[in-house]
């Protein structure tokens, strides 16, 4: 009897002791990290959601409003201006550089010898600081002292023009500089795809009398798919959370031309003290950057390869 | 099923944690502070407080330069020499005004709140993070300190909570050897202005050294000076009395005008180089005569007077008149750059207002303005102790006050109007400079959203008169 009792104890202890390792030990791991989270992601997620229903000025009391502030954004001109630019930014971010990249990689992939310097030279951008990046350009655009004026100075007018001053070329002028910076990184992820593709592969397709341009369309793109869709979704979220580049370059300006929606957000909440309504602003950036990610699951449950 | 249950049990005290801290935050935010932020030092450049003294903090924005260690050395050193009660600690912060307001709502914050105007102090009010000063005003006489007007600009609904540390106007700088070479003579009339602009601008002058490529708001600077010299100051004291719309005539001939300056190029040469040329570059093309004339606050007349017009820009010469005007009256717009208060959360606000005697006293404005160039506060200054001051930047100081003693005054945007109609100010002219709206579409616009924070009564204390 006694013997039973030990051995039923012991059961238990053994039991006890493989459940605290099993189900407590990793979860007093993840605890640190699952507090924070919670408290500087899901915590301020919640405030924002609070916030942007009520007329808080970002200092003191908060009044409760209902959805004002959304029906506000509805009717709200600047608004609208900046999601069209967003998209505009889109746009050009899901082309450019994606082009750019797989034309740089598929070039780079074969390179043997030196590769690794172009590879590097080719990512330098991405590694400086985007305050450095802005300022350089901004004086490499400026008529008075950039590439532009030099060119003047050859002879060869037409590009000492003040790109950041006009209503019709500050966006783009940003997004060509933004996307300067920002391509190699493509390119860098690419290649380290295309170095996985099987060299089989391309074999056999140079057996099969494929040209180069048919080996990127039939072995590289399929090849490289998971990487390049999930870039594109990233890059697609990313563009509407873009702010750095446009806010040191232009601040939205002139004439709201650059405005995106998070420099708006940040002007109503720090320069107007709107902060109830720059949480409503934010919650919408928020939707469309969870409606894009909405589309790829959608897409992949409909069983497309990607 | 066990998994999921302690996975369960394990957010929810999490959550509830979370949520238990939360909500002792919120309900203690009226009561009084709980949670101390920390505050973070990126350098002391004070030495500890003796153990005998209170200390009392502030926070500051270190600059490149060397004008923050000069007014440090000019202000709180000899401050806490001569003190033997209080030791005031400066604390060095990147962007102290964020920080400032970080802290405040968390119900801690430095001993001085200094805010970048007088709009700002209004928020702060309505959320009671800044301590009533009349009782010190009243002790410590600072109603003879300050000039008539200043003391009012900090008033909210009829209580003084801050004191204007920066007094600032604008006036219309010009090369005045470039002047004496073309026979231009400086104008009086906003007539006299347009015909000697069109004249520059034919001889190949760019007419205005301005851009706001370094500081979008510029805009404003000179919006609110075309309101107030093209229509004139009484209509804008009108109009921010709520007795006159903004619709006004007399302003949308103002805009007009202005907007006019911009399709001409008078700024800078073209709408592109006003929104792209660095803060350097117009300077200096004041300096080297590239430009002829400049629009700008007292802010920069220590730079313009030593860096600007310097020997390598061509040892030019400089000199200012006042913006011009219709009447051809000299008029002085007041502004007024940060403000000063005392937390409410602060242990020792007599040692504060022990500071500010100190600090505000004409003997200190006087000597942060002759030792570091530093815009004084708009308190009596004695002219005759401005010796080191350039005779140019002290005539400004006396004009100024003279005039405003004369009521000859106007009203800067970022000080008189509230925030949201100020941001609209110098956002939305952009449109009309890029012909989306007219000038009369710009000023409804404005009138829409004056009227609606004139009726929240949001609108700074407005001198009489």
């Amino acid at each position: 009897m006694t013997v039973k009792v030990l051995s039923l104890s012991s059961k238990r202890a053994t039991s006890r002791r493989k459940w605290f390792s099993k189900v407590v030990t990793p979860w007093l791991f993840i605890l640190p990290i699952l507090a924070l989270y919670l408290t500087v992601v899901i915590g301020p997620s919640l405030a924002a959601v609070y916030y942007s229903m009520t007329d808080w000025s970002g200092i003191g009391k908060a009044e409760f409003i209902g959805l004002k502030n959304f029906q506000e954004i509805l009717r709200d001109a600047n608004y609208l201006k900046a999601l069209l630019n967003n998209l505009r930014w889109l746009a050009i971010f899901v082309t450019a550089p994606f082009a750019l990249a797989l034309i740089a990689a598929s070039m780079l992939r074969g390179v043997k010898k030196g590769g690794m310097v172009f590879r590097t030279l080719l990512f330098i951008p991405y590694i400086i600081p985007g305050v450095v990046a802005a300022s350089i350009w901004r004086n490499l655009v400026s008529p008075r002292v950039g590439i532009g004026s030099v060119l003047a100075s050859w002879g060869i007018p037409g590009l000492d023009f003040a790109f950041l001053g006009s209503t019709k070329t500050a966006l783009y002028t940003i997004a060509f500089i933004d996307n300067w910076h920002f391509w190699g990184y493509l390119m860098v992820l690419f290649l380290a795809a295309m170095q996985a593709i099987p060299s089989d592969l391309y074999d056999a397709a140079k057996v099969d009398g494929a040209n180069r341009w048919q080996e990127f369309r039939h072995v590289t793109i399929p090849g490289i798919r998971p990487t390049l869709v999930f870039m594109l979704m990233m890059v697609a979220v990313w563009s509407f959370l873009t702010f750095d580049y446009i806010w040191i370059l232009t601040q939205g300006g002139p004439a709201r031309s650059s405005e995106v929606l998070s420099t708006y957000l940040y002007k109503q909440a720090f320069n107007r003290f709107e902060a109830g309504y720059a949480s409503a602003i934010g919650l919408t950036m928020s939707l469309f950057a969870g409606m894009v990610i909405g589309i790829f699951v959608w897409l992949r449950r409909r069983g497309w390869d990607i | 099923m066990k998994n999921r249950f302690w996975f369960n049990l394990c957010s929810l005290v999490v959550v509830l944690s979370l949520l238990a801290t939360a909500c002792a935050r919120q309900a203690t935010e009226e009561a009084k502070p709980v949670v101390e932020v920390t505050e973070a030092p990126v350098e002391a450049t004070q030495p500890p407080a003796p153990a005998e003294k209170v200390s009392i903090s502030f926070y500051f924005t270190p600059d490149e330069g060397s004008s923050s260690s000069c007014w440090m050395d000019n202000a709180i050193v000899p401050f806490n020499e001569q003190s033997e009660t209080v030791f005031v600690d400066g604390v060095a912060q990147m962007n102290s005004w964020e920080t400032t307001r970080t802290a405040l709502a968390g119900g801690a914050g430095p001993d001085v709140v200094m805010t970048p105007g007088p709009s700002f102090v209004y928020e702060l009010v309505q959320a009671g993070q800044l301590l009533a000063l009349d009782q010190f005003a009243e002790t410590y006489g600072w109603k003879d300190t300050f000039v008539d007007w200043a003391l009012s600009l900090g008033e909210v609904e009829g209580k003084l909570y801050s004191l204007p540390a920066e007094l600032e106007t604008l006036v219309l700088y010009y090369n005045k050897t470039l002047f004496e070479k073309n026979g231009w003579q400086p104008p009086k009339t906003i007539d006299e202005l347009w015909a000697l602009a069109e004249k520059m601008q034919a001889a190949g002058v760019i007419p205005f050294a301005h851009s706001n490529a370094d500081w979008r708001p510029a805009n404003e600077w000179h919006v609110g000076e075309f309101l107030n010299h093209v229509a004139g100051p009484e209509k804008v004291y009108e109009a921010l009395t709520g007795k006159r719309p903004w619709t006004d005539p007399d302003f949308v001939k103002a805009i007009e005008l202005l907007n006019e300056a911009q399709q001409k190029g008078w700024f800078m040469g073209s709408l592109e180089m006003y929104y792209t040329s660095p803060w350097d570059d117009w300077h200096n093309a004041l300096g080297k005569g590239e430009a002829a004339m400049n629009i700008e606050g007292t802010w920069s007349a220590s730079d313009i007077n030593e860096v600007y017009f310097s020997e390598e820009n061509g040892g030019n010469e400089w000199d200012w008149i006042p913006v011009p005007s219709t009447s051809g009256k000299a008029i002085f717009d007041i502004g007024i750059g940060s403000t000063w208060s005392i937390n409410a959360a602060s242990k020792h606000p007599e040692a504060v207002a022990e500071f500010f005697t100190y600090l505000f006293s004409p003997e200190v404005q006087t000597r942060l303005l002759v030792e570091c160039g530093t815009a004084p506060a708009p308190v009596h200054l004695d002219a005759e102790a401005m010796v080191g001051v350039d005779a140019r930047i002290a005539r400004i100081f006396e004009e100024f006050g003279k005039a405003s003693d004369a009521g000859d005054y106007g009203y800067t945007t970022w000080t008189f109007w509230p925030p949201k109609s100020d941001v609209y100010i110098y956002e939305e002219i952009e449109k009309v400079w890029a012909n989306e709206i007219t000038p009369l579409e710009y000023l409804e616009g404005l009138d829409k959203l004056f009227q609606e924070e004139f009726k929240a009564g949001e609108i700074p204390p407005i001198p009489k008169r």
